[in-house]
């Protein structure tokens, strides 16, 4: 048999410096999120579905402003129903993110991820920033295309907003950091979890059952707690006109960027220490 | 290259690996032997810092695994030839994991061509059979042109060619000075392609040396004689210090002279001989052997014989 490779390597790689090793694990999972099915038919249904529905919802809504108040419609946040969609993107954006760690755990790819890196901690940081960066481009994208659709239909009728309005911009990027935030806490479960159908039960559970349940407490209760939910704080975030039910954008801000923190925090702890 | 210092793995109340030190050299296959179940994965594990040992050190190359940056270039493994996306292309596959590294990707094409899957690059992992599985599993250790390859039980599922490719294809690793140890089930296996041999069982290092002494030590080997005049030579031999046992009538087993030794001793005595060899032990006998002498393996050994 003729000569397999050539001579072995003798230059040590081991002065490599660790930014070199963060983007070399960047660039490996920009590789990885690109080369399977999952992320466009994802990724596609996020921006149809925060689109779609933000469109079909303010359509609906301007049709019967006929039959409404002059208070109610001047009470009417312009952006309410075009974000309506993001209840649907955040769980499309969801099960992606748990996915991003739980698919190497069941197809075993995940040892041979912390083969090539062994740096854990490292790895998680750019798993979650490299994800967080196509979600970014991607909500952006969604979130203007809707504004922009929402608000044509809406001028129609004199009730839309420019996007230089006070707020009105923070808003359009409050929806999209929220599904950033999202998808970085679903990385965090997934990583905690380890198992597709177990991470993807926790992320929806919290998004969805929980705030029903806790809204069956005694008031003041149920609203005191249902403002500092995941779903309430994202939402505070896209807000124009200040709900009572919901936090400050900035509020909304804080409190969803800690329970990414928090989760992203427990996810590297066990990374570290748990056996692949 | 590989030096393991007093490894143990504890999982729950079993004691997966305990205790175990061994060194594996460059320039030379060196065969991971033991029955299913005997510890041979999980050290492999620990080598790569897949697993954190209970106690014990494991390096390559004299540093710790997970202490190495970019240690595709440093080590190549084949853990589970399973482990691929099923709906990712076998040229993609590996194109993450030299980006991991920064292998340049005319890589990627360098060790297709190698394992032979130049031509499914494009097809879809999940696509592949089990055999092309393995072959990209080899390619993804081959990727960082490394100087060490760990390799768990590279030849299942692997049809005749295939075994002898990998059989060549360590070989030649080895030959070019390269550290290389294959796990392995199977004895017969490691008797043709491994120099060196460190065997387990229950998680415990046996014995460790190369393949010819192992099989000396453990077996020995003994001088078949085919004689009509069986008694005679028997004592004549028995005399010169040698152990005779009378398998027949006329057939003697000798241990303790060559099979020289008994033809000169036999022509001078004026005695006919119609057969004069050597039987040497296969490794699987000196395997067996070996695990007799730990009873408590027998019945994991012969479970693993039988689902081979």
């Amino acid at each position: 048999m003729n000569k397999v490779l050539a001579t072995p390597a003798t230059t040590t790689t081991a002065e490599a410096r660790l930014s070199g090793v963060f983007l070399g694990a960047m660039r490996s999972e920009w590789t990885k999120l690109s080369t399977v099915r999952s992320t466009m038919w994802a990724l596609s249904i996020t921006v149809v579905s925060t689109v779609g529905f933000g469109v079909l919802l303010t359509a609906i809504a301007v049709s019967q402003w006929d039959h409404r108040s002059i208070a109610e419609i001047s009470g009417f946040d312009p952006l309410l129903y075009s974000y309506a969609g993001l209840n649907v993107a955040q769980l499309c954006i969801g099960v992606l993110g748990v996915l991003v760690m739980t698919s190497e755990y069941a197809n075993g790819v995940i040892r041979l991820t912390f083969g090539a890196t062994p740096q854990r901690r490292l790895l998680l940081g750019a798993k979650v920033l490299t994800f967080s960066l196509v979600v970014a481009v991607v909500s952006l994208i969604s979130c203007v295309t809707v504004f922009f659709i929402c608000q044509a239909i809406l001028a129609d009728r004199h009730a839309g907003v420019s996007i230089t309005d006070p707020g009105v911009l923070r808003a359009v990027l409050g929806g999209a950091v929220h599904l950033v935030l999202v998808g970085a806490i679903a990385v965090g479960v997934g990583a905690i979890v380890r198992h597709t159908a177990g991470a993807v039960a926790i992320l929806f559970g919290v998004l969805l059952i929980v705030p029903g349940l806790v809204q069956l407490l005694p008031a003041p209760w149920n609203d005191d707690i249902t403002r500092y939910l995941p779903n309430s704080a994202g939402a505070a975030m896209s807000a124009v006109v200040r709900f009572p039910n919901l936090l400050t954008p900035p509020g909304g801000f804080l409190v969803l960027a800690a329970y990414a923190f928090a989760t992203l925090a427990l996810a590297s702890f066990l990374l570290v220490r748990r056996d692949a | 290259m590989i030096e393991a210092r007093n490894l143990s793995k504890r999982y729950g109340t079993t004691l997966a690996v305990d205790d175990l030190s061994f060194g594996v050299e460059a320039g030379q296959v060196t065969g991971f032997l033991g029955p299913n179940g005997s510890g041979k994965s999980t050290t492999m594990r620990m080598i790569v810092a897949l697993d954190a040992p209970t106690s014990g050190t494991v390096t390559v190359g004299g540093r710790p695994y997970g202490s190495l940056r970019f240690p595709l270039h440093e080590v190549g493994a084949l853990l589970d030839a399973n482990a691929a996306h099923p709906g990712r292309r076998a040229r993609n596959h590996l194109n993450w994991l030299a980006d991991s590294n920064r292998i340049p990707r005319k890589r990627v094409d360098e060790v297709l061509a190698i394992v032979g899957l130049a031509e499914a690059a494009h097809r879809r992992a999940g696509e592949l059979s089990l055999g092309m599985g393995q072959r990209l599993g080899i390619a993804a250790a081959l990727l960082g042109d490394p100087p060490v390859l760990i390799l768990d039980e590279p030849i299942n599922g692997l049809d005749p060619e295939g075994i002898l490719w990998v059989r060549h294809l360590l070989r030649s690793l080895a030959d070019e000075g390269r550290t290389v140890l294959v796990s392995s089930h199977l004895m017969s296996e490691m008797a043709l392609t491994a120099d060196h041999l460190v065997i387990i069982g229950r998680g415990r290092l046996l014995s460790s040396g190369r393949v010819a002494d192992f099989i000396e030590r453990s077996a020995g080997h003994h001088v078949k004689v085919m004689t009509p005049d069986a008694d005679p030579l028997a004592a004549l031999l028995r005399d010169k210090g040698a152990t005779v046992v009378v398998d027949a009538p006329q057939e003697l087993s000798v241990q303790g002279l060559e099979s020289r030794d008994v033809g000169i001793l036999a022509a001078g005595a004026g005695l006919t001989l119609y057969e004069l060899s050597t039987q040497r032990a296969s490794l699987e006998d000196a395997f067996m052997q070996l695990t007799r002498e730990h009873a408590e393996y027998r019945g994991t050994t012969e479970h693993a014989e039988a689902s081979t």
